[in-house]
């Protein structure tokens, strides 16, 4: 249900964001600017004669001022009160001419060496009324690249309202620092999740994801607000190049680490070095976002169909958010899908963590459980009938037959019940108690079975820990399992060796073993001393359990 | 009497032991302790038996095991345990009592003196017959049963399908266990008496009594007043 109803989200999502981005249809038609080396004022005028003009100039070095014209449609009159304006993106300083009229200039052409850097590379300028009546204009641009020579293009131009094309691009930019912001809270929140675990690197990843992909966010909309001289252009997008690189390769990651697959380290190894090659190569920079991001997608997708067809928790979602903002890229231009398809992935990655968050919640619910469990456990060994009845009986036996040993063997019987009182809510108790256990348990069995038990102990550190109750319960097989030798008599030897890999507790029992014994299965006592174990040392122990020469030998090795 | 008693733990053992031989007095003419159950199963197997005093829970195994043999013997069976939450099954399967830990003599008397005096109405209701096959002991349903024919030691159980099975206890000690559904009829018979269609007096003062099967099984004379004052 819950997935259906995300999903059900990102397509709303989806079909919001395909309608944003469709175009309205346009009132201007614009045709191929023409350039020229030179300055001659006259060049500004709507009818001049540009037919010798060249579409393309590959190079005009020193800083020389060169000119570009471009004939312009207008299909509709402006509004007498809503002037037009012209939005440019072109690199250099420049004046900007309407029909020989100057409507705006951007810093200082051909003077860019002495009167230092000025102007910006993307800039606004309204035309005046008069000079936007249907019909064909002109634009006729001024330029110098002192820093770029060879960067000549006009890179966008776009004719609207004058109040809108100023308004669009900042309500643009405020949505998506609406965007970049969640993302940076998110971005936060997760570090901080990740310092309270310092185990969980995926948090981590998905923190710096939603970092690169702020900033990323932040380096391509700043733009709006900031003045960019062009020659600080190429600084920006290879910063924003950079942070490609960086997200293109943490999502893959990411997706590796919640879906592994075989020889991971060394496809995400391989892919590092493909995502590398097309940085540094970079012949257009466009297009080198462009194959990033393609190459990012084409990895995750591997990654995530192989989590699909693995039939991973979650994958069925992640693989549909890919789809999502493959099918996003197929219909926007890249500047606006890079964003879309991003968020989609990111809330993939979302989706996938709060997954591992709810697992692990489960995890930590089912350990309390557990530890209850075990402390009932612990508890119940004192009061489970086979205990309690039969010390109950012979007690009364003693009682009628010798009501001195009687009394010492309700000492034993309180002394024993003592010891339980202190530890029960113990996940880990000092060895000595543990032995004063066993030692209480071997007089009370005593008095029960009649049989010389005797406990031996060698090397043992008496300020180690141990969890309560698991050598009374390996005690408490050595009686039950055994029946005494000879001379009725059942030794007890634990022994404690330690190094810098492990310490080592053996256990031995030296008694005969009852013959035909059936119990094959693993008995509940076992099942609590690995519960134990589990619950203090996680997977890092072992437990042997074996027959010898005369008697049973049980080990645990608990590892540093 | 012979008495076999199978404990782990041998102080217990040693007061079950104690306590019978006070209470038996000269009636006991043996009585054996067994730690484990496979020297129990062993002296069950090579001993003849009237009486034996079992723990359910032996050095970590179910005595179940035992038990189910233990029922399929001659014998009689009673439970001496700690765990009270057995006793119902222990009475489905068919024992005598149930003695649960920890017992005084009184307790214990009067098990023993179940087992002296045919004493009949158990109140837990008995629900199988543990039936000996070769090597395994098979659990019969008593709703299966119809009735019982004594054959010398041994008995015959007379199933509602038709088949025949023999059984070790004696026709009394059945008629003990399952009391009080089924009813001595005669001296070779004990018949569930709900499978009772009728009562047929035949000529020269016989009496027969026809089940719902049509089969008919005689009516010991001594036998009819109180068949036919207790349950016509």
């Amino acid at each position: 249900m819950k997935l259906r109803t995300l999903l059900y989200f990102l397509c709303i999502c989806f079909t919001l964001l395909t309608v944003s981005c469709s175009q309205k249809p346009s009132f201007y038609n614009k045709y191929t600017s023409v350039f020229k080396i030179g300055d001659q004022q006259e060049w500004a005028t709507k009818e001049f004669n540009d037919q010798n003009w060249k579409p393309i100039l590959r190079y005009v070095p020193d800083g020389q001022v060169f000119w570009s014209r471009t004939k312009i449609d207008i299909f509709e009159d402006s509004d007498s009160l809503r002037p037009y304006g012209i939005y440019l993106h072109v690199y250099g300083e420049y004046e900007v001419f309407w029909d020989g009229v100057l409507i705006g200039k951007n810093g200082n052409p051909g003077q860019e060496a002495t009167l230092g850097k000025v102007g910006k590379m993307w800039t606004t300028h309204s035309i005046p009324i008069d000079l936007t009546k249907k019909g064909t204009h002109v634009l006729a641009i001024r330029t110098s690249l002192y820093y770029f020579p060879d960067h000549l293009r006009i890179s966008g131009l776009k004719i609207d309202t004058y109040d809108d094309l100023l308004a669009d691009r900042l309500i643009e930019t405020s949505y998506m620092h609406l965007f970049a912001g969640a993302f940076l809270i998110a971005s936060i929140y997760f570090f901080f999740l990740f310092l309270s675990n310092k185990k969980e690197y995926a948090t981590l990843i998905f923190s710096i994801c939603c970092f690169l992909f702020f900033a990323l966010i932040f380096a391509e909309f700043i733009k709006a607000y900031m003045a960019i001289h062009y020659s600080m252009h190429l600084v920006r997008l290879q910063i924003i190049n950079v942070l490609m690189v960086c997200i293109s390769f943490l999502i893959p990651f990411y997706f590796s680490t919640q879906f592994p697959f075989p020889k991971r380290k060394l496809l995400l190894i391989i892919y590092a070095g493909l995502l590398l090659y097309i940085f540094l190569s970079r012949h257009i920079i466009e297009l080198t976002s462009n194959n990033m991001a393609l190459s990012m997608l084409v990895f995750s997708f591997v990654i995530v169909g192989y989590g699909v067809y693995k039939k991973r928790k979650g994958a069925l979602l992640v693989l549909f958010t890919l789809l999502l903002s493959v099918l996003i890229g197929a219909v926007t231009p890249f500047n606006k899908s890079i964003f879309s398809g991003f968020t989609f992935i990111l809330l993939g990655m979302f989706y996938l963590l709060s997954l591992r968050i709810k697992e692990q919640r489960l995890a930590y619910e089912n350990s309390l459980v557990q530890s209850t469990r075990l402390r009932l456990e612990l508890l119940k060994k004192n009061i489970q009938p086979h205990f309690l009845m039969n010390t109950l009986t012979s007690l009364i036996d003693w009682i009628e037959e010798a009501p001195k040993k009687g009394v010492l063997f309700i000492e034993a019987l309180a002394k024993e019940f003592d010891l339980f009182n202190q530890i029960e809510n113990k996940t880990l108790i000092p060895i000595t108690q543990e032995i004063a256990l066993c030692r209480t348990h071997l007089e009370i069995m005593e008095y029960r079975k009649e049989i010389n038990y005797s406990w031996e102990e060698e090397g043992i550190n008496y300020e180690e820990k141990i969890p309560p109750g698991i050598l009374h319960t390996l005690l408490e097989n050595g009686i039950t399992h055994n029946l005494p030798l000879e001379d009725n008599s059942i030794t007890f030897k634990l022994t404690f060796e330690s190094n810098n890999d492990y310490k080592c507790y053996t256990f031995l029992t030296f008694a005969a073993p009852i013959n035909h014994e059936t119990t094959k299965k693993e008995g509940t006592g076992l099942k609590y001393i690995k519960a134990r174990l589990t619950e203090s040392y996680n997977k890092q122990w072992d437990l042997t359990s074996e027959p010898m020469n005369n008697g049973w030998k049980n080990t645990i090795k608990i590892y540093c | 009497m012979n008495i076999l008693i199978v404990e782990d733990e041998s102080r217990i053992a040693k007061r079950i032991e104690r306590m019978t031989r006070d209470i038996l007095g000269d009636a006991l003419q043996s009585i054996k302790h067994m730690n484990t159950l496979y020297e129990a199963i062993r002296y069950i197997e090579n001993h003849s038996l009237d009486l034996v005093l079992l723990d359910l829970n032996l050095n970590g195994n179910s005595g179940f095991d035992l038990l189910t043999t233990a029922v399929s013997e001659s014998f009689h069976t009673i439970i001496i345990s700690a765990y009270n939450d057995q006793a119902i099954t222990a009475f489905e399967y068919g024992v005598l009592d149930f003695v649960s830990k920890p017992f005084n003599r009184e307790r214990l008397q009067q098990a023993l003196h179940r087992a002296i005096s045919n004493e009949k109405g158990i109140t837990n209701p008995i629900k199988f017959l543990a039936v000996k096959k070769r090597h395994k002991v098979q659990l019969l349903p008593v709703k299966d049963l119809l009735y019982i024919k004594g054959a010398g030691t041994y008995t015959e159980l007379f199933l509602v399908d038709g088949r025949k099975e023999l059984h070790d206890k004696s026709l009394e000690k059945l008629e003990q266990l399952l009391a009080p559904s089924f009813e001595r009829i005669h001296k070779s018979y004990v018949v569930k008496m709900s499978e009772i269609k009728e009562i047929i007096v035949e000529s020269g003062s016989k009496y027969m009594v026809e089940l719902k099967n049509g089969e008919h099984i005689p009516i010991g004379r001594t036998k009819y007043k109180d068949i036919k004052a207790k349950w016509f």
